[in-house]
């Protein structure tokens, strides 16, 4: 599958990554698109999600991300092109495909006169598969919802407990996709942690989770693979791994003694501050060129910082913004 | 259909006690009605009453004001006292307009992401709102039944079943057919924007019913009103029930509840 992943523009063929080929891919995404008016929200995207895949979805504000979440859940209706879940349209064959579906909202919309067992307990009847209560009660345990606050009134909970209840609804019948739209939203650092403990536990269990996300330690982290949205196209289709690849990766190198040349710095390789005993450099591609030409000079030490999915990230976004 | 009913009784739950104190102010409200009427029979005071009622009430009221100026007429006119009808109308605006609340506090993103069709949110809108139509109009009874076993006079006729249960279905028809404006309005805008414009509207229509009553030009446009096609006054004087009427407002309702399903059906579900 590995070899599979590739860098593409939306435009682009995308490769049918499905490891298992008997079985239908999580989400498969045939030139959706969808447009409010004159403006063109989502711009024909083509997009295979495999079963048991962690897929990270990312992109700036108002790039496309929740609106393709929502044309998945055929809460909005596409302009053009499909989406399936495991097989199933999500238009033609909607409540087969929602039945397979946990859902977090980016802002969830509560009834705050009820508590927050009857609204787990109401969304619970509204699914097909029967709802584990030990598997719920394992899930309020491990993000700390205590029955007690489940008994109160959602009006009295803080913004984290309602983030909380809702990865609690999304997850409570084990479906085996999850959507999930900023789900560290509002979640304090520990919380984070049994979040991800959790992620990783359905991913064990051979769920597929497709989620959007703002925080690119958190993809990192957590995601096999990624795309990028701008501007309602995607930009970027990539492993996590691949992704880092192509990132500059951050070299020091300290010298024993001043060094005063210029050296011609090899192509892929860029002095970002240079003093007579400390050099600072980004170097895309292999670091060959630099071990050679670093070979002449006195150096002290030499630190390699881990490249990172964030710069590759970030550098789509300051396209974006400029 | 298995998710259907959980969304029924939460709606049931949500509204309960909106149900509850608006039927009992109903019934309040009918039973001292009852009791006024009794006054007013005791002393011997119909005929000043009806002296001193404006000109203009008089031709609204036409032939039945002869019969509602009596104990059974004032017992029987909760049917059509604009009072109730505007309280009626108020409370099935709101209830029609549930599922533009659902779709603008983004609960409906929840029930609808799962396997739910659209439809229910429609069809649970209708029952609530039937439901509660029924039940005010019962409470109202119940109210007038409690009104007449403790105040009625000994020598004063009880409304009977016959007189009753025809100005009580006209109501409800009545309050049936806003009902599938005000839930047509609610499919396709926010709630507070659909539930203003059904209000105006049938103020409006309000209005212009008592209008062509008093000033007969306006005939020609007065058909426009579902409130042309409420005739208590009518039933009141001993006519019979009119069934026409009875279809238009309950075309006017289906209408309503058609578009609606129709509307939600096609619209994308956004805040």
């Amino acid at each position: 599958m590995e070899s599979q992943e590739t860098i593409l523009s939306a435009s682009g063929q995308i490769p049918h990554a499905c490891a298992d080929h008997t079985s239908p891919p999580a989400i498969s995404i045939r030139g959706l698109t969808k447009q409010y008016g004159p403006l063109t929200a989502l711009n024909d995207l083509n997009l295979d999600i495999d079963p048991g895949e962690v897929f990270g979805f990312l992109g700036l504000n108002g790039a496309g991300k929740t609106t393709t979440i929502r044309l998945l859940l055929d809460l909005l209706r596409p302009t053009s092109g499909q989406a399936f879940i495991f097989g199933y349209d999500c238009r033609m064959a909607g409540l087969d495909a929602r039945a397979r579906i946990g859902y977090l909202p980016g802002e969830l919309g509560l009834y705050l006169d009820l508590t927050g067992l009857e609204t787990l307990d109401f969304l619970a009847g509204l699914n097909r598969q029967p709802m584990d209560k030990r598997h719920r009660q394992e899930l309020c345990d491990r993000l700390e919802l205590p029955q007690s606050d489940l008994r109160r009134r959602l009006r009295e909970y803080s913004s984290g407990m309602k983030r909380k209840l809702g990865i609690i609804q999304a997850f409570q019948t084990n479906p085996p996709l999850l959507i999930l739209d900023e789900p560290t939203e509002g979640l304090d650092p520990l919380m984070q942690e049994s979040f991800y403990g959790l992620l990783s536990d359905v991913k064990r269990g051979g769920a597929t989770v497709f989620m959007s996300s703002h925080v690119l330690s958190e993809v990192e982290r957590v995601c096999d693979r990624i795309a990028l949205l701008r501007k309602g196209e995607m930009v970027l289709l990539s492993s996590v791994q691949e992704s880092r690849r192509l990132a500059p990766r951050r070299v020091r190198v300290l010298f024993s003694e001043d060094v005063s040349a210029y050296p011609d710095l090899p192509p892929g390789h860029e002095l970002t501050e240079k003093a007579p005993r400390l050099w600072r450099l980004t170097v895309t591609g292999p670091l060959g060129p630099l071990l050679a030409l670093l070979a002449g000079l006195p150096v002290e030490d030499m630190e390699l910082e881990e490249a990172r999915l964030e710069d590759v990230v970030l550098k789509y976004y300051r396209e974006e913004a400029s | 259909m298995s998710g259907a009913l959980p969304l029924f009784r939460l709606s049931l739950k949500r509204v309960w006690k909106l149900l509850c104190a608006t039927g009992l102010l109903l019934a309040v409200v009918q039973a001292l009605r009852v009791r006024i009427a009794a006054e007013v029979h005791d002393t011997g005071q119909f005929a000043q009453l009806s002296a001193i009622l404006p000109q203009a009430v008089r031709e609204i009221l036409g032939p039945s004001l002869a019969s509602i100026m009596s104990f059974n007429g004032i017992v029987i006119a909760v049917y059509f006292d604009t009072g109730f009808i505007i309280a009626l109308l108020a409370l099935a605006i709101t209830l029609a307009t549930l599922p533009a609340s659902e779709i603008e506090t983004g609960f409906a993103d929840l029930i609808l992401a799962r396997p739910l069709s659209r439809h229910w949110l429609i069809t649970r809108t209708i029952a609530l709102v039937l439901f509660s139509i029924l039940l005010m109009l019962l409470m109202i009874m119940a109210g007038t039944w409690a009104g007449l076993a403790l105040c009625a006079p000994p020598d004063a006729p009880w409304p009977t079943a016959r007189q009753t249960a025809p100005l009580a279905l006209t109501l409800g028809m009545l309050v049936a057919s806003w009902s599938g404006i005000a839930m047509a309005l609610g499919a396709a805008y926010r709630r507070g924007a659909a539930s203003g414009t059904t209000g105006l509207l049938a103020f409006a229509a309000l209005l212009l019913d008592w209008a062509h009553r008093l000033w007969p030009p306006l005939d020609y446009i007065a058909w426009l009103s579902p409130f042309f096609y409420f005739n208590p006054y009518e039933l009141v004087a001993g006519g019979a029930l009119q069934v026409e009427n009875l279809l238009v407002l309950w075309a006017i309702a289906m209408t309503g509840f058609i578009a609606a399903y129709f509307i939600i059906s096609q619209r994308d579900i956004s805040r």
